[in-house]
């Protein structure tokens, strides 16, 4: 570790400067090396994903295969991986659009409105988190039997679409928004409607951008739920679409780099969306630790 | 915001704003929990279509059966081992990252990405590479170490082979919030220590770790529940249990017993069982989170 240098420099002025000593050298060697380690499973599948099955089976193989991207065209068309994908999209959309518009009304009346209950109202949806799936899953899937929406989009969102951490986080968020801009609304007259329009969402739009993306990340790793509800194959979401590519294989070989071009095409959608919007999230869970 | 300056008073308005939520939450959360705990004193005939009341019967059941001993003590130790590989690397990288001077956005972002990880492709990715005969990483592990990783067979290394899958996708959220809960550690604290030659790991030890305690528990919590619940497709897909029960976690045994054996019964008995593991957690982290609320921001 860097203690020595830390030392010294800590001590020769009382003034701090950048530090580029040895210290921070091995923090950036650290760095690099944990980064690297931490993506090189990723590294060898995209790599993997390029080659033939002959190519995959010679282990120590590490060069770009000859199959190109034709394995990923095979995931796509010949194992349906592109109708999962996009049934993994709408469930997802689905999923972020009401679990979000749901929430933000939720949370305007808890903080805006004057109630009887009000704070056993707001328990009572904190007390969600103590039911995941799984505290449930037998009836739950009894009652999409009886409802009719086994196999439909439905029984993959419906329950997903109420959400006790979103409706926390935006009523954490509103709480800090600044009371003159409430009277304001309220001297105006304004309608509720209007004030969440006019002046909430556009003071929110990190908030619901961090919400959004937890959310949709969430949503596109479900595995468990789609994998019971859902037995017909053609409607299956990508993550269980992922376990039907086991089964690809070619004259006795499976064909694993049939099988990591799925797994990576499973994975870039919520990597896109992690990159693109990381500020907003970051700031979501900063919230979220208070 | 004080109580008076709320601006709308109608109840009804307040009401109908709230009902798409609760209705949601009361249909597809609170009344099938209830009905789990009804189902659990019935027994299942002829795959679900009759019911006979039991009791306690199927809890009796689960405590006098020696695969559900197993399966528990499983789910256990596969969450200590999570958590505390999870704890250790994100601890690791988030001390680095808190460290470094230059570039600290940037990598951060290089090292959260797991977060946006499915599991079910950190299983099925990690399946090949530390696949017996064909994984590249076995193969160079096996060469450098000479031990023979054969994790189809064996139920330990097939233990520690779903577990380091968790860990791998854990990673990206708990750095987060790590590195997070060091920025907020006053620098005043950090500069005399230094001043004073401490080295990093008693300073990690002894300033940083009982600071950012509250930020450990929430971890520990989240990466537990995230044991019981969340690792279910990497069992499903690189064991399906096995070798000989020894990943049979308690979500997969639930869900066998559930969706492929119809014991329709026993399962809601065991899916109460993760209610109280749920409960008791989020327990913990209320009563920690109360007493540490001195140091939040």
């Amino acid at each position: 570790m860097a203690t020595e240098t830390d030392r010294r420099s800590g001590a020769s002025t009382a003034v701090s400067f950048p530090d580029v000593s040895g210290g921070q050298l091995l923090v950036h060697g650290g760095l690099v090396l944990s980064i690297f380690l931490m993506g090189l499973p990723l590294l060898l599948a995209l790599v993997m994903s390029t080659q033939t099955t002959t190519e995959v089976y010679q282990v120590t193989n590490l060069q770009i295969g000859s199959d190109g991207l034709s394995n990923y065209e095979t995931a796509l068309s010949t194992y349906n991986l592109g109708q999962y994908m996009v049934n993994s999209f709408v469930m997802a959309a689905v999923i972020v659009v009401g679990k979000v518009a749901l929430s933000l009304l939720a949370a305007l009346a808890l903080v805006y409105y004057e109630f009887p209950y009000e704070r056993a109202v707001f328990v009572f949806v904190l007390l969600t988190l103590l039911l995941p799936v799984p505290v449930r899953i037998v009836p739950l899937f009894q009652l999409m039997a009886d409802l009719g929406w086994a196999n439909t989009l439905l029984a993959i969102t419906g329950p997903y679409i109420a959400s006790a951490t979103a409706v926390f986080l935006f009523r954490q968020h509103f709480r800090t928004i600044p009371s003159s801009l409430v009277e304001n609304a309220r001297l105006d007259g304004v309608g509720p409607l209007t004030f969440l329009v006019r002046v909430l969402i556009p003071m929110s739009r990190g908030m619901i951008a961090g919400v959004a993306v937890i959310t949709f990340v969430y949503a596109w790793n479900q595995y468990l739920w789609p994998l019971i509800v859902i037995s017909d194959q053609s409607k299956q979401v990508v993550q269980v679409g992922i376990r039907f590519l086991q089964g690809a294989s070619q004259s006795g070989l499976t064909q694993w780099g049939l099988i990591m071009a799925g797994a990576v095409i499973a994975l870039l959608p919520p990597l896109a969306v992690l990159i693109a919007l990381h500020r907003p999230l970051l700031e979501t869970f900063s919230l979220q630790q208070k | 915001m004080t109580e008076t300056t709320k601006p709308y008073d109608s109840t009804l308005g307040a009401a109908l704003l709230l009902l798409p939520t609760l209705v949601v939450l009361v249909v597809f959360l609170y009344y099938p929990a209830l009905l789990t705990f009804r189902l659990s004193l019935f027994q299942t005939l002829l795959l679900g279509t009759e019911r006979a009341f039991v009791g306690l019967e199927n809890y009796v059941g689960l405590l006098g059966s020696g695969a559900y001993h197993g399966s528990f003590l499983i789910s256990v130790a596969f969450a200590a081992t999570v958590v505390l590989g999870t704890l250790v690397v994100s601890l690791f990288v988030a001390y680095l990252l808190f460290q470094v001077e230059v570039g600290e956005s940037t990598y951060l972002v290089a090292a959260i990405w797991p977060y946006a990880l499915p599991t079910a492709v950190a299983g099925t990715v990690l399946l090949f590479l530390l696949h017996p005969t064909l994984g590249i990483i076995t193969h160079y592990v096996e060469a450098l170490t000479g031990v023979e990783l054969d994790w189809f067979t064996s139920g330990p290394l097939a233990f520690l082979v779903v577990a380091l899958s968790a860990v791998w996708k854990q990673l990206g959220y708990n750095i987060v919030f790590l590195v997070a809960a060091l920025n907020n550690v006053p620098t005043t604290l950090t500069e005399s220590a230094k001043l004073d030659g401490v080295g990093h790991l008693r300073l990690l030890r002894r300033v940083y770790l009982p600071l950012i305690s509250p930020t450990l528990v929430f971890l520990v919590v989240v990466n537990t529940i995230y044991a019981f619940f969340g690792a279910f497709p990497l069992v499903d897909l690189m064991t399906s249990g096995g070798p000989s029960g020894a990943t049979n976690l308690l979500i997969f045994k639930l869900y066998r017993d559930a969706f492929e054996f119809s014991s329709l019964g026993s399962a809601a008995a065991q899916s109460v069982v993760l209610f109280v593991v749920v409960a008791l957690l989020m327990w913990v982290q209320l009563r920690v989170s109360d007493r540490y609320m001195h140091y939040g921001a």
